[in-house]
């Protein structure tokens, strides 16, 4: 099974478009090295940035591609200024969300990049759940998006009829509708799968399928957000501001993440701030059902 | 008109619109009045201008009036209803938004790439303030262009030797600038700022390098106005009251 990047790219290379990277690989970029649809700026994000905004002010269709908190954070004002003020066809490519980077310590998690992301006005977010998705994000873009990988293979979810023609446009799909549901996204929809509660997949994270997500929202009684990332600003933060921008009043729990973390290993990070399977079904047993005190 | 006259007219040009709109960089203009003005006259249709220095918005919609690309009456609007203290790239004639110090060398340099991979000629050009060669994405794109050698991009620094609240050299050394320049793969030469005859000459200097080239324009801040040359807080401020008469005096007659 293919990386995500690598399915992505994948697809890239059959787009007349370019790929611009702070000196970051990949197996399916090794076909573009050599070619006009490929450069390499060094570790140089914030150049990255601003030369991929020359190229697209010079008609190119540009990906730029680097670890995820450099690719956002580091250069994050420049994005903003360059990119995002003059809604530039620039595709940002983000590996390493949410503690993909397991042994690389805090400076390589991605745990804000939603927060920080979703504040451009006119960025769109994507977030794949799977390698399969993320090739059907692979395409050209009119405006300023932005794409956050997993760095794991994250395997194939089963899935109703016809939802890859749906993706990425309808933005989110329903995998088990319940009374209860986690809504999350990327690696930690398949936590969510192994809880036995409903889960909802958002891989459109902005702009949010309000009109979709105010229909499935309907029958739903409990609504969890589950996330690899902090909480202040992220995927709970979107449900929550829908919830309130559309008078909704259910009960809300946000599962996320809580501070920095020094461990290593994904398992380990994710047993440590509770994002484990066994946690997240028993934070949300208790929350449904407080036990008796 | 000759290029000395054209400057005096856009300094009492600029100077109006500022103290009329009771902001705009009036120091920061004066300084490159006479390398823009000579740039506009040198460029040819497949040229390209990345102003990095947005805060000279005032000098580069006053010359962007004169040549009929937008209304003479929009000035009026200067800092009001038609245009920002900074460029923005959805006004006629200006290629990026700018204000945030930096970024231009690096976009300039991404469209000299795309012209060399399109194999199309002209040359694109990039005004950087001196104050901004502080950032460090500017070297991270001076990298880039002396590694790809890219000779169709021409990067003029307005050397005016002030950034906001000191003279550069009092803040962080600058200096040796032009050898930083050098050190980085571009062919680079200084010359007055003001001498519209030697800004001439040097963009039409062929090199037989393939390298980037730099063009140190040793300048004045407030150019033309002497109570304001050289002074640190007039940074960002256009004149007004007694200042104002005083400075709008000195352009009453004709040059």
């Amino acid at each position: 099974m293919k990386t995500m990047r690598d399915a992505f790219f994948d697809e890239v290379f059959k787009l007349d478009a370019m790929v611009v990277t702070a000196d970051m690989g990949a197996p399916a970029l090794d076909k573009f090295r050599g070619t006009d649809k490929y450069l390499n700026v060094g570790i140089a994000e914030q150049n990255m940035i601003t030369v991929a905004s020359g190229l697209a002010l010079s008609g190119k269709k540009v990906f730029v591609y680097a670890i995820m908190p450099f690719a956002t954070l580091r250069c994050f004002e420049v994005i903003k200024s360059t990119i995002c003020a003059m809604n530039l066809p620039v595709t940002i490519v983000g590996v390493g969300a949410g503690f993909s980077y397991e042994d690389s310590g805090p400076t390589h998690h991605s745990t804000e990049d939603i927060s920080v992301m979703r504040s451009l006005p006119n960025m769109t977010i994507l977030s794949p759940s799977s390698s399969g998705m993320a090739s059907l994000m692979a395409s050209i873009p009119d405006t300023p998006t932005y794409v956050r990988l997993d760095r794991e293979t994250l395997p194939e979810i089963q899935r109703g009829s016809s939802w890859d023609v749906r993706c990425p446009g309808e933005g989110l799909d329903y995998i088990i509708p319940a009374k209860t549901v986690i809504i999350t996204t990327g690696n930690m929809v398949h936590t969510a799968l192994k809880t036995g509660f409903g889960v909802m997949d958002i891989y459109k994270l902005k702009p949010l399928n309000e009109r979709l997500l105010l229909k499935h929202f309907e029958g739903i009684e409990r609504v969890v957000t589950l996330e690899e990332h902090i909480l202040d600003g992220g995927l709970g933060s979107i449900i929550a501001e829908f919830m309130a921008d559309n008078g909704i009043l259910k009960p809300l729990k946000r599962i996320g993440v809580d501070k920095y973390y020094y461990d290593y290993g994904r398992e380990h990070l994710q047993k440590l701030c509770r994002l484990d399977v066994e946690s997240v079904t028993k934070t949300i047993q208790d929350w449904v059902q407080p036990p008796n005190m | 008109m000759n290029l000395e006259k054209k400057a005096f007219e856009l300094r009492k040009k600029v100077l109006d619109m500022c103290v009329r709109a009771g902001t705009g960089h009036v120091t920061s203009s004066f300084s490159c009045v006479e390398i823009l003005a000579t740039l506009y006259e040198v460029m040819v249709p497949n040229d390209r201008l990345v102003i990095s220095k947005g805060h000279c918005s005032p000098l580069v919609y006053a010359i962007l009036a004169d040549r009929g690309v937008i209304p003479q009456e929009d000035l009026d609007g200067f800092a009001k209803d038609k245009f920002g203290v900074h460029l923005q790239y959805n006004i006629p004639g200006v290629e990026i938004t700018a204000g945030s110090l930096g970024i231009g060398l690096g976009i300039a340099a991404g469209m000299a790439y795309a012209k060399k991979l399109d194999r199309e000629s002209g040359t694109i050009y990039c005004l950087l303030g001196d104050g901004e060669c502080y950032e460090g994405s500017i070297w991270e794109a001076a990298m880039f262009a002396g590694h790809h050698e890219l000779d169709n991009l021409v990067a003029i620094v307005d050397r005016n030797r002030l950034a906001v609240t000191d003279f550069t050299e009092n803040i962080i050394r600058l200096e040796p600038f032009i050898d930083k320049w050098k050190s980085f793969g571009w062919w680079a030469t200084e010359i007055d700022g003001h001498s519209t005859e030697y800004i001439n000459m040097v963009l039409n200097w062929y090199i037989p390098f393939k390298k980037p080239k730099l063009i140190v324009a040793d300048t004045i801040k407030g150019k033309g106005i002497p109570f304001m040359e050289n002074v640190p807080l007039w940074h960002g401020i256009a004149p007004s009251g007694e200042d104002a008469v005083k400075a709008q005096k000195l352009f009453e007659d004709e040059l």
